[in-house]
């Protein structure tokens, strides 16, 4: 007897994900925006079961994983999910197309990152990243007026489908030399027979595709460019729930599969998180649209995370949990501030950010505080989570590469007050008018600004949680 | 009262959101809030002083509590704890007072701003973030509250951010600040990792039993770099007298009491870090020499009044922290103290003048004694407090330092201790006959300034005045057998020192007098005759050129190369790579390759080269 | 005897295969059909691992169905934007799709 209700989360998610779409079909089309509040309730509804069922453990059919760590991320994603979906109010409607869609997709993605990050087992593993994938190409491609979106969504589709290959040819070498596609199980099998070199060829690429999905260079590439295309709320979505999907089922994969051969892949993450924080920080300097500079400045965080994941500790899990949920209050802050500038003024560009403090002072400080929460400057939240990043591989005595992160994170702190000198020094141009936020938007807003200041003052709570989840994977 | 400490910061950051939120309309109601929560705060900084000095709290038996803030068994502990000995005591009576009476001042000098209840509450905030400093019982958190004086300053230093040159003026506090904290952050990460722990006492613990002194002394040189900032120490001093573009009572503070305080007040917490370092110390101590003689060089030839006082606040932080250098803790925190009082005073002073005149050109002032009387007066009292004339606060503390490096054969320093000395009475009397002696110049309409900023005045004179005797050397049990670092001892008085440095002060206000007490043309002639040198000093050494010369060129010219090399070698690369290709006679049209097959090669290649890497290891084993 | 390493190689092939469709093709829909190809190639190994391995399971073979469903959403959502693509720009080479970049 199968313990299905372990699985309440998923199934209430392709349940709404499923509803959502016959909803559209029913409602006629005035009332669209019924749908969106309804998409945005339930889930918030998920979100509290999510939070109910934080400590719940178990393995339902063999290979599918609830866990602390994996319920961490759904909540995670669930809250990325809801910022979203009031970020896309006025941006979807503005699109004019099929909202029930939209919301639905929106969900979608969330159940493949759900599965992503609670899946034991290979075959589920990969199911849950193309459907996470699949969806995301679509969103991205959702501007059916805009050509560039068309454009974001076919890159994304063909690189994902390219790295995904790479990557299950890798889950293939990984099958063929332990004769499972059960995690746990391989990692006994690794354990007992010791690494074959299919093994080890299987470990390179599924590493190749993890590092594509969160943007480590030199995997980074298709980033900047679908960031640009897609819708901006897609673009937050992206690039925070996508990237902590792929991190947490990376962490599941390595930690869970392959712990003995640490020393082997661990050089290669090593290698990855230099060039990725050295890369993502210098080429976010010259950017002048926010969204390239938001997907740069994301390419530099995710260097950030693969820190802990170099540390190979419960403090670097712990860490990498962690930053991920205040990466999304800090990177989906900047995108709905970018958004709310998109809907009124219709563009991405920096310098008519000018003034922006005297257009609407809650947008600026949203933008303000995130950036700063993403430099790493206390007492935002973004502070804390850099600290136990680089602590934790301080503890495993990578001082370099420590230093190399936190002057990194100084050039960050140039190009991040850069859009600040814009919006707060600059002129708003002739006959600007005050930024129009819708109502939702605002809580949204003061409310994830609220978050990051909580989550930097004090952060205990959030980080026993994190720990308690990172424990898992060093049990004996 | 000692147990209760922790609240002392709690009131003023209470007042923020409370000023912010609720009464930023009412805005009598704001200047109330403010004021009384560091009025609160102050009652139980007096409290807190005065348990220590009753209770017999020394500085090797401090009151420490914490809580956990941060915890990770076995990992990680941070705490949220709160450090009271004397050296904190003092710090958080100074503090508040200092704030209590520049709030208070403020009241009149902000009356009619349309930014008046937010300046309130950020006034607030930066108190609440400099007494939780001083409170802090570990590194991580005083870093925290450190990082946090440096963003209100941003705040306040930028108040008035529709001026471009304030907002500019915020920017580069923050920017300069951020490049010190990045080696203090550094620093401190290093004593975790040699220690494992944050804690200033247990810390002090160890630190003296630790044998691998280099490896420590790299990190206590990254603690330093801090200081340097903060406390505005040659090369990042830049940002400071930039800093006076906010509003005066901000200035104030920032000089007197909160922002470069905190320098000095961190070497003086990790005092034990630099003490076990002698290479470290003396790096310290010409640290200041150099800087306090270098400030006061430049202080002699400007002309905006704020910019003297911000380049004597320079000057004055190179003494303390040029004391701590030589190991002299207790003439640093008293210098600290004494300099506080006084310095508000200047700047209080210098605002009231401002707030009446719309003027900060001393030159284009002149003869307000005549309509400013309490104004006047307590800013010259300020000023020989300032020059070290006797019996003033500033005389005794200063005369501490001057006796330590003379004591402990510094030679050098001592002399560049009293060569500044002069100097500083130089400038600041020159400041003093050109813009309240002499004749009134035309069209200048002075009048004395309101109640609410000349009481603050007074009280500030007053301590001016008196605060010099707690330290003076005739007093026993005094300043030096409280704060002190090791065994609390006594500084015979030095008569010779203090003698000479009677005589350099009043030979500095002398030449004012001769140069600038009456109309003459001898400083444009002295001016025109070494031209040169009076260029640079009115360029202030052209620092500010460099560093933005540097900024320009090695800052951008990096990201422009990384961005360039982003768009035409990795590009070109694989456009190379498809004409080699090519010309081997295979079709593989990669040439004609569009960016998104680029990039998809770009990962196959990564994949290629990261399986040869780990192969690398194999393959060699299998060719042997 | 055809052994595992025989299939292997012919996986190994058919990858490297359509890698260089995916890489060399100009036309998106070539590219789609390159990555179909590296799909199959990953096939071709679930099965023979399965086979050679673990004959009594049939996980591999599970496995490469569940690829080829997902191949065939893949493809499907490929084939809608390119036609997106296509019927806005009268055009569907991958070179021309540089509106975004560096």
């Amino acid at each position: 007897m199968a313990n299905w209700h372990l699985l309440t989360v998923e199934i209430l998610t392709a349940a709404l994900g499923l509803g959502l779409l016959a909803l559209g079909l029913l409602v006629p089309h005035s009332d669209r925006r019924g749908i969106a509040y309804v998409a945005t309730a339930g889930l918030a509804g998920i979100l509290a079961v999510a939070i109910g069922m934080r400590e719940a453990s178990g393995v339902v059919l063999g290979g599918y994983v609830i866990d602390p760590f994996g319920t961490y991320f759904k909540i995670l994603f669930l809250v990325a999910a809801m910022l979203t979906a009031v970020c896309s109010y006025d941006y979807v409607e503005k699109m004019g197309l099929n909202q029930a869609e939209y919301y639905a997709l929106l969900i979608l993605a969330t159940l493949g990152m759900m599965i992503l990050a609670s899946s034991g087992e290979l075959v589920s593993l990969y199911t849950g990243l193309e459907l996470m994938t699949i969806t995301f190409c679509i969103l991205a491609a959702y501007h059916l007026g805009d050509a560039k979106s068309a454009e974001a969504g076919i890159k994304y589709l063909l690189l994902g489908a390219m790295s995904s290959a790479i990557f299950l040819y890798g889950l293939s070498l990984v099958y063929g030399s332990s004769g499972t596609t059960v995690i746990r199980e391989i990692g006994q099998q690794v354990a007992t027979r010791g690494a074959s070199p299919a093994l080890l060829l299987g470990t390179i690429f599924i590493l190749a595709g993890f590092a594509f999905k969160v943007t480590a260079v030199p995997f980074h590439m298709w980033s900047p460019d679908v960031y640009e295309g897609a819708p901006t709320p897609v673009t937050g979505f992206l690039s925070v729930a996508s990237k902590a999907a792929a991190f947490a089922a990376l962490v599941r994969v390595f930690f869970g599969a392959l712990p003995d051969l640490h020393n082997f892949w661990v050089q290669l993450f090593i290698a990855l998180a230099v060039l990725t924080i050295v890369l993502g920080n210098l080429v976010a300097i010259p950017q002048t649209n926010i969204k390239r500079l938001l997907a740069y400045s994301s390419i530099a965080q995710a260097g950030y995370l693969l820190l802990g994941i170099v540390s190979f500790s419960v403090l670097g899990v712990g860490a990498v949990a962690y930053y991920a949920m205040l990466y999304v209050f800090g990177n989906m802050g900047a995108f709905m501030a970018a958004t709310a500038f998109y809907n009124n003024d219709g563009s991405d560009e920096i310098k008519d950010y000018a003034g922006l403090a005297r257009r609407s002072p809650l947008v600026a400080a949203l933008m303000l505080f995130s950036l700063l929460s993403l430099a790493g400057i206390p007492p935002m939240a973004g502070f804390v989570g850099k600290f136990y990043l680089f602590m934790s591989i301080i503890s495993r005595q990578y001082i370099w590469l420590a230093i190399l992160g936190i002057l990194m994170s100084m050039v960050s702190v140039y190009y991040y007050l850069l859009v600040a000198k814009a919006m707060y020094l600059g002129n708003p141009p002739e006959g600007s008018k005050p930024l129009q936020v819708a109502p939702g938007l605002q809580v949204a807003m003061v409310v994830s600004l609220l978050i990051l200041f909580i989550l930097g003052i004090y952060p205990t709570p959030l980080t026993n949680y994190a720990m308690n989840s990172a424990v898992t994977f060093f049990m004996p | 009262m000692i147990n209760h400490a922790w609240l002392i910061p709690v009131f003023p950051a209470l007042a923020f959101p409370i000023i912010i939120f609720l009464t930023r309309r009412v805005r009598p109601l704001s200047a109330l809030v403010g004021i009384a929560a560091i009025g609160a705060s102050f009652v139980m900084a007096v409290g807190v002083l005065r348990e220590v000095l009753l209770n017999g709290v020394t500085m090797a038996h401090p009151v420490e509590y914490a809580s956990t803030w941060l915890g990770i068994p076995g990992l990680l502990k941070i705490e949220a704890g709160v450090l009271i000995d004397p050296l904190a005591a003092v710090m958080l009576l100074v503090v508040t007072l200092v704030a209590l009476l520049v709030e208070i001042y403020s009241v009149g000098y902000m009356h009619g701003d349309p930014g008046f209840s937010t300046f309130f509450g950020y006034l607030s905030l930066f108190s609440a973030s400099m007494l939780g400093l001083v409170l802090a019982n570990n590194y991580f958190m005083i870093f925290f509250f450190w990082e946090l004086v440096g963003l209100c300053s941003y705040l306040l230093i930028g108040f008035y951010y529709h001026k471009q040159s304030a907002a500019r003026a915020g920017l580069k506090a923050f920017v300069t600040n951020r490049v010190a904290d990045f080696g203090f952050m550094l620093g401190f990460f290093f004593l975790f990792a040699i220690f494992g722990t944050f804690n200033f006492r247990e810390l002090a613990a160890a630190i003296p039993s630790y044998q691998n002194t280099g490896f420590l002394a790299l990190a206590a040189a990254l603690v330093f770099i801090g200081p340097i900032g903060k406390s505005a120490q040659f090369p990042l001093h830049v940002w400071l007298p930039d800093a006076m573009e906010g509003p005066t009572p901000v200035s104030a503070l920032i000089h007197a009491a909160t922002m470069v305080a905190a320098g000095v007040y961190l070497l003086a917490r990790a005092f034990v870090l630099f003490a076990s370092l002698p290479g470290i110390m003396l790096l310290v101590a010409y640290v200041g020499g150099f800087t306090a003689l270098f400030a006061a060089t430049i202080a002699i030839t400007q002309r905006d009044i704020k910019r003297i006082l911000a380049y004597s606040t320079i000057s004055q932080l190179g003494y303390m922290v040029m004391a701590m250098g030589i190991g002299s803790m207790t003439a640093g925190m008293f210098h600290l103290m004494t300099h506080a009082f006084f310095k508000a005073l200047l700047f209080l002073g210098a605002g009231s003048v401002i707030h009446a005149l719309e003027e900060q050109d001393i030159f284009r002032m002149g003869g307000l004694y005549k309509d400013m009387k309490v104004t006047v007066s307590t800013f010259v009292i300020a000023a020989l407090a300032l020059a070290g004339v006797p019996p003033l606060a500033g005389f005794w503390s200063k005369d501490e330092i001057l006796a330590g490096a003379f004591d402990h054969g510094f030679t050098g320093l001592y002399i560049i201790g009293t060569l500044v000395a002069f100097l500083t009475a130089f400038y600041m009397f020159r400041l003093i006959f050109v813009a309240f002696f002499g004749d009134r110049r035309a069209g200048l309409h002075a009048h004395e300034s309101p109640l609410t900023m000349t009481v603050p005045l007074v009280i500030l004179a007053v301590l001016s005045v008196v605060s010099g005797f707690v330290g003076a050397p005739f007093v026993s049990h005094g300043f030096s057998s409280f704060v002190y670092y090791g065994e609390p001892h006594h500084i015979e008085p030095n008569y010779g020192v203090m003698l000479l440095s009677t005589i350099v002060a009043l030979a500095g206000i002398g030449l004012a007098w001769l140069l600038y007490g009456r109309p003459s043309d001898v400083p444009a002639r002295l001016a025109e005759r070494y031209r040169s040198i009076y260029k640079l000093l009115v360029n202030k050494y052209y620092i500010d050129e460099v560093y933005l010369w540097l900024f320009h060129r090695v800052g951008l010219g990096l990201a422009e190369a990384f961005n360039w090399h982003d768009r035409h070698v990795v590009d070109g690369v694989f456009d190379g790579v498809g004409d080699v290709t090519r010309l081997s006679g295979h079709k593989l049209r990669l040439l004609q390759t569009g960016n998104l097959q680029t990039y998809a090669l770009v990962i196959f290649t990564a994949v290629v080269i990261i399986a040869l890497w780990m192969a690398a290891p194999v393959l060699g084993g299998v060719i042997q | 005897m055809i052994t595992l390493n025989h299939y292997l190689a012919v996986g190994g092939l058919l990858f490297c295969i359509g890698l260089f469709g995916a890489l060399a093709k100009r036309n998106a829909i070539a590219v789609l059909m390159g990555i179909e190809l590296m799909l199959n190639a990953v096939n071709i190994n679930l099965v023979a691992f399965n086979h050679f391995l673990a004959p009594d399971q049939v996980t591999g073979q599970i496995f490469a169905i569940f690829v080829i469903v997902v191949a065939a959403a893949e493809v499907a959502v490929g084939l809608a934007l390119v036609l997106n693509i296509y019927r806005r720009r009268l055009d569907s080479n991958i070179d021309d799709l540089d509106w975004l970049k560096w």
